[in-house]
């Protein structure tokens, strides 16, 4: 299977950079870059209330800088291609998100963001910085089984908790209050992707992993991370039909539930495609008697020009539904649907 | 001579540390590219030049402050798991050695346990797990039978080669390999052969410091 693997890119060694700065002069009423490489909101939230910030691997764009204004982080910082950032980073992104109320870090759960993680906290420990704490994120049902959902990894589905987080925090609630929230629209969301074709790393030019051309993977994790295995490309009411029956037996959803789906594109589907998928979604949810409760569709998590998408459902409750209508304002993420 | 090593003495490990990354940048990209995402040997050599730039301009040099300046290169400029990893380890040998005007083979071989012990507190990984574990324990475990720098030195590098070699048969437990599953096997840890490579060189530079052949 062809991947392009030439990029339109200056140096190498600029790409974060380069993208950062071309970002911040897109949206300048929405975000500022700061001279230690962090994207913060252009006009801060209003002190008293709790910061928001998340650090992570850059080349998922618009994850995470699409996902900073208001209602939703008040600082992302942005790692290399891939590469979580340093606890150090990670300390001058807790201190820029702070508005007198405490700090929330919000971790993807991979080995390397919750490493630094930890140690930006001892950082804090020492530095005397109590009003923090963490918030371990995890979604896709394919990297661990049921019953060590901890283990799991954190991809495209943690757009439910960036969304309603983001606005919950606007509304002046508590550090620990924040934390649960994540922590019930984490327990409340499950993920499931398929690859379709590899990509190319934008550090060394080389496709990421390799995908036998008719072949897709379910399962696969937004690295190209190996998943539950693979099976010959099929029409999207079949591929709907492999990955649907799993992910609701996951959580579970039930009959009687309401649920917020996204369909995340991870690099090179069509919004055409795309349609066509959550037709079928929109269908089996009816004949299983779960309401939908509202859908997102798009490119929200990349994972380069990888060609799949991500199935996400989060069961919705009624407070979720008040945040899920509540305003945004991030460069990748309006309002309401 | 050379039964300790002084400030100066870590400066010229860092520098020579840094040029042991840069030649096997191809190399461990290589590796890490068939598991991982392909950039380890690229964000290590990244770090050691950082680190071998901080190391020489130290205006007092101890052991504890170059190797503390090396763990802040590790962690802030290459990031991710192997950041944290590689600056932990280095981070705790700094603190083992604290306030030590130069390091004997006693000191060495606590620090290195401690490097070891704060990975494994970090990381979680035991050996066995293919990651740095598998070369980085049986090398601290071989410098610590030791009765001389030089003989600790020697044997550390050998058998961080040996244990880096041997994940090539193991199933990964941590990172994204683990989700190679099967696949991973007949591969080795990037992580692991960076670990040999450093410990090869700590043997090299001995050699070509302290010893006496």
């Amino acid at each position: 299977m062809s991947v392009r693997k030439h990029k339109l890119v200056n140096q190498r060694e600029n790409i974060l950079r380069d993208m950062l700065e071309g970002f911040a002069s897109a949206y300048p009423g929405i975000v500022r870059l700061t001279d230690d490489g962090l994207i913060v909101r252009a006009q801060p939230k209003a002190s008293g209330k709790v910061g928001l910030v998340i650090g992570n691997g850059s080349g998922h764009e618009p994850a995470m800088i699409g996902f900073v204004g208001e209602g939703l982080f008040d600082v992302n910082i942005p790692g290399a291609i891939f590469t979580a950032p340093g606890p150090e980073r990670i300390l001058a992104g807790i201190k820029a998100a702070d508005r007198g109320a405490g700090v929330l870090l919000c971790v993807s759960h991979h080995a390397g963001d919750l490493m630094n993680a930890e140690m930006a906290l001892e950082l804090c420990q020492a530095e005397g910085i109590e009003d923090v704490d963490m918030v371990v994120l995890y979604d896709d049902i394919s990297s661990a089984p049921k019953g060590s959902e901890p283990e799991r990894r954190g991809t495209a589905g943690l757009f439910f908790v960036w969304k309603m987080l983001g606005a919950f925090a606007e509304t002046g609630t508590s550090l620990a209050e924040c934390k649960a929230l994540a922590e019930h629209i984490r327990d409340s969301t499950r993920t499931l992707a398929v690859a379709l074709t590899s990509c190319a790393s934008p550090i060394t030019g080389e496709v990421m992993f390799d995908m036998p051309e008719g072949e897709m993977e379910i399962g696969m994790g937004v690295h190209g991370e190996v998943g539950m295995g693979r099976h010959a490309i099929t029409s999207a009411e079949a591929t709907i039909d492999l990955m649907l029956p799993s992910l609701l037996d996951d959580l579970p959803f039930r009959v009687g539930d309401e649920v917020f789906v996204l369909l995340n594109n991870s690099g090179s589907m069509t919004l055409m495609e795309l349609y066509i998928l959550h037709r079928t979604v929109a269908q089996r949810l009816s004949e299983s008697d779960i309401r939908l409760a509202g859908s997102w569709i798009g490119a929200y998590a990349t994972t380069q020009e990888m060609a799949g998408f991500a199935l996400s459902l989060c069961r919705a409750d009624e407070r979720l539904k008040g945040l899920w209508a509540a305003p945004a304002n991030g460069a990748f993420l309006k309002g309401v649907v | 001579m050379g039964a300790a090593w002084d400030g100066r003495g870590f400066v010229g490990l860092i520098q020579a540390l840094n040029e042991a990354m840069q030649a096997a940048k191809a190399e461990l990209n290589g590796l890490d590219s068939a598991l991982g995402d392909g950039d380890h040997g690229e964000s290590l050599a990244a770090a050691f030049a950082d680190a071998a730039e901080k190391a020489a301009s130290l205006s007092e040099p101890s052991p504890a402050a170059v190797l503390q300046a090396t763990s802040q290169s590790l962690l802030n400029r290459m990031g991710g798991a192997s950041g944290a990893l590689y600056g932990t380890l280095f981070l705790r040998m700094s603190l083992a050695v604290k306030d030590r005007p130069d390091v004997a083979l006693e000191d060495w071989q606590a620090a290195l346990s401690a490097g070891l012990a704060g990975v494994q507190a970090r990381g979680k990984a035991s050996p066995g797990d293919k990651t740095m574990v598998d070369a980085l324990a049986p090398a601290v475990v071989a410098f610590a039978s030791a009765t001389d720098l030089g003989g600790a030195f020697a044997a550390a590098a050998g058998a961080a080669q040996d244990g880096a070699a041997a994940t090539a048969a193991m199933v990964a437990k941590f990172g994204r390999a683990k989700f190679a599953g099967d696949r991973a096997i007949g591969h080795v840890d990037a992580g692991a052969r960076s670990v040999a490579i450093l410990f090869v060189t700590l043997h090299e530079f001995w050699e070509g410091q302290y010893g006496e052949g």
